[in-house]
């Protein structure tokens, strides 16, 4: 390029024998800047992954598995334990609504997000200190009822931003759900005494035999602390209401559950079992019934077939290969038996509306079933027990009527988890109970300081399209598969079925992440751009920047992307910061109208002149 | 009377609605019985996509006397074809007052105004959207994926030989309409893109800024 007629500014000018040679490599940007050849600014704007989205405590999935990537395991340990209180026991217990929300799975399968996870839990359980320590101490009490995933997540918050947290719990050991709801060969016992450990190790007190109502009255909570969260969860649980329901042998599914977690249980099963249900933990009861030695476990549901029912699939396909039968559409309309239990009055039925939230129509008509067995387990879900609570508190669905920030009227009581959320049309499940007391916390805490609350902020922008992104670098690659126990060897021991991720594992998993619509220092728009305008000095993300005044708005870095962070933004849409640049193509004013002057007297001279 | 017009243009992919302005409007001034003269930027060699460039016009009642000076020093009426180089030179420099700036995009003048270098010198700011108008399909409803569009052919394969098909139609409309620096009459013949020209005569944006007393 002729450096003739260009404006040179002072600083950059060699003079040599009286000529200014052209720009060197390294002056160039200086002397031609181009950033007004650009319509379109590269910008780096992080979009929401779908993961973190449906996750229920919004865990920053994909900041993680790109730690893990990196090898950065105990960084993402702690980029988890934000959000999660125990990665461990969500890494095993979780029903993954990221990995349902996963891109990946439009395109071949989604990451196994839960394994990396439990990795995570697992390397955080192994550590001597856990990352995370308790806040500048506030002097501020608060008291959480419950223990479950919940009051976990709420205490845990709250110790961390340093208030002085004391829980109730009303059973003999701390855990709540995660020990009574979930059997040990889903969650082994020891994995949740070590979160609870983590829980005293930042300061806070459990207090366990202790029931609200009976030995804590709701006043004593008002008196002696400043704050407090319920979180009592759904204790009794639903009957079917058949007929000789209190017969000896019959059972309901969280207390069955909750006294074999507990180590309390005296049931002897019979060799026939009947799960009544079809969700989640009647799945549980009825592999938790194979385990405690039933031979033939039926499970009968009200739903039409496997695909309606409210569960995991993964879950319903193991315990499918562990032996158990389905019935479907059959409620149970009496238990007979002189005494004890033998066998069950089945009709038809089915839902009247929509699956699992409408009453059920049961065809009395027909002719009935009958189905013989020793035990039956029912598991339809729980109801909570609030005879405690002031009435002006309670809502037409029994549960504790609250605000939208999780409060009860003006006071400082807060509550959280299965107790407000049954009948919301949130899945009652351990990590959105997690999330619902996260949230609370930060809601008390705000209250407590005497900070306006806002309500939760709906992300606008998830990456839900494959076509935001660059497909062109993402090669198929299959699922890194967890490995379960052999069907028939699970079926009598209480091991846990889903084995761990090995290190080589996690990390070639967490590799297949698209990281959609977040940098994850690629390096890629470093490497594309033809000028070079884009600058960083480590390789991480956020660290990058576009020399605004150099880059031409060519799109090539945009195009190229692989996650779609960096969009682009019309430059007029920033009004601000105009760089206005006198460059090689806005010439020093009059130039050529100097030229043109001596033009004019060309004819005058000589030709030998010219 | 001389006038001087100078159409700001991106390289390559709009050189070619540039050309037609000052080619258009010179013409029309021969026809009128005018002095006029319209050349390329000879100075700057900017054959790339996107490089700003300009073309010039020059259109007097007496003979031309610079006409051997390729550059427009004191521009009366500025054009800018694409909207966004209202940000990136100081395209007013020279402008005497009671200059015109016509500038496309589908901002008003009021947010346009604030890129303005010098805006006292303006008598009018006029914003056409003539992407809308002239309903262009194929280049510059994308206006945000320029850079994609390298055609580097610097307008020799257009498919359309003619004066003004797209863009260039408006903006020529609204240069002569609000500046009468040829007339309307004249120039509309050449004209290819008629429905435009005759749409964008009743859809400007004018602002009035500083009149000059004449």
């Amino acid at each position: 390029m002729s450096t003739k007629g260009t404006k040179i500014p002072e600083r950059l000018t060699i003079t040599f024998a009286g000529i200014t040679p052209a720009p060197s490599q390294e002056k160039g940007q200086d002397l031609f800047p181009t950033g007004n050849w650009r319509s379109i600014r590269p910008v780096y704007r992080d979009k929401l992954p779908p993961c973190n989205n449906a996750c229920g405590t919004n865990e920053k999935i994909q900041g993680y598995l790109d730690l893990v990537k990196r090898g950065k395991y105990l960084d993402a340990y702690a980029l988890i334990k934000e959000d999660m209180p125990f990665p461990s026991v969500t890494g095993r217990v979780c029903y993954h609504p990221c990995e349902q929300a996963c891109n990946r799975g439009k395109y071949d399968e989604a990451i196994s997000i839960r394994a990396v996870e439990r990795f995570l839990g697992d390397l955080g359980q192994a550590l001597a200190k856990d990352v995370v320590k308790p806040g500048k101490a506030n002097g501020k009490k608060v008291a959480v009822v419950g223990s479950g995933p919940a009051g976990h997540s709420a205490a845990y918050q709250l110790a961390r931003l340093g208030y002085n947290v004391t829980i109730f719990e009303k059973s003999p050991k701390a855990g709540g759900l995660n020990r009574g709801g979930i059997p040990d060969w889903v969650l082994p016992q020891d994995v949740l005494d070590r979160e609870i450990e983590r829980l005293v190790e930042l300061g806070i007190t459990i207090k366990t035999n202790v029931e609200v109502g009976r030995d804590v009255s709701w006043d004593d909570l008002k008196k002696n602390y400043d704050a407090c969260v319920l979180a009592v969860g759904l204790i009794d649980a639903n009957s079917v209401r058949a007929e000789g329901e209190d017969k000896e042998g019959v059972h309901y599914g969280l207390p069955f559950l909750r006294d074999i977690g507990m180590g309390t249980s005296k049931v002897k099963l019979g060799p026939r079992v009947a799960v009544i249900g079809g969700g989640n933990t009647a799945i549980d009861c009825a592999r938790e019934a194979l385990r405690q030695g039933a031979v033939e476990v039926t499970m009968i549901t009200v739903e039409g077939g496997p695909h309606e029912m409210p569960a995991v699939p993964e879950d319903l396909h193991d315990m499918l290969e562990e032996g158990v039968e389905l019935i479907h559409g059959r409620a149970v309309t009496a238990v007979h038996g002189n005494g004890r239990i033998e066998a069950l009055q089945l009709h038809p039925a089915k839902f009247s509306g929509a699956i699992n939230a409408s009453p059920i129509a049961v065809d009395k008509e027909a002719q009935p079933h009958r189905f013989p067995v020793d035990n039956v387990i029912i598991a339809v879900g729980q109801r909570p027990s609030l005879k405690w609570l002031p009435d002006e508190f309670k809502n037409e669905r029994g549960t504790i009527k609250i605000d939208r920030f999780g409060r009860l009227g003006d006071t400082n009581f807060f509550a959280a988890g299965d107790i407000v959320q049954l009948g919301s049309g949130q899945p009652l499940m351990v990590v959105n109970a997690v999330g619902d007391g996260k949230r609370v916390a930060f809601n008390l805490d705000k209250v407590l300081r005497g900070v306006p609350l806002e309500p939760r902020t709906i992300p606008v922008d998830v990456i839900f399209d494959l076509n935001r992104m660059n497909m062109t670098y993402f090669p198929h690659f299959p699922r890194v598969k967890q490995e379960l126990l052999a069907p028939t060897s699970r079926r009598r021991t209480q091991e846990e079925v889903i084995q761990p991720f090995s290190e080589e594992q996690a990390v070639e998993e967490a590799n297949r992440c698209f990281s959609c619509g977040t940098c994850n220092a690629c390096d890629n728009c470093y490497l594309v751009c033809p000028e070079p305008c884009i600058v960083r000095d480590v390789r991480s993300n956020g660290l990058y920047k576009i020399l605004v005044d150099y880059c031409k708005g060519c799109r090539v870095c945009i195009e190229e992307c692989p996650t779609g962070c960096l969009e682009g933004v019309p430059e007029l849409d920033f009004d601000a910061g105009v760089v206005r640049m006198d460059t090689a193509f806005a010439i020093s004013p009059g130039l050529h109208g100097r030229q043109a002057e001596e033009l004019k007297h060309l004819g005058e001279r000589a030709a030998k002149n010219i | 009377m001389y006038t001087e017009l100078t159409v700001w243009t991106r390289g390559i992919i709009m050189d070619k609605e540039g050309r037609d302005i000052v080619n258009s409007v010179s013409a029309s001034a021969r026809k009128e019985g005018k002095y006029a003269q319209a050349m390329e930027n000879y100075v700057d060699n900017p054959d790339r996509t996107n490089c700003p460039t300009r073309k010039y016009c020059r259109v007097s009642d007496e003979i031309l006397e610079n006409e051997l000076t390729y550059e427009n020093e004191n521009p009366n009426v500025v054009v800018l074809v694409e909207g966004t180089m209202v940000k990136g030179w100081d395209y007013m420099r020279g402008m005497p007052p009671g200059g015109t700036l016509v500038i496309n995009t589908h901002y008003t003048p009021e947010y346009m105004i604030r890129f303005v270098p010098g805006p006292e010198r303006l008598a009018q700011l006029v914003c056409v959207d003539a992407a809308k108008i002239a309903d262009h399909k194929w280049l510059y409803y994308r206006l945000g994926e320029l850079g994609l569009d390298r055609l580097s052919t610097e307008g020799a394969a257009e498919r359309n030989k003619s004066i003004a098909p797209d863009i260039a139609a408006p903006l020529i409309a609204a240069v002569v309409k609000t500046t009468g620096i040829v007339k309307i009459e004249t120039i509309q013949p050449m004209i290819a893109n008629q429905h435009a020209f005759k749409l964008a005569l009743e859809e400007l944006h004018i602002m009035p800024l500083n009149p000059v007393a004449a």
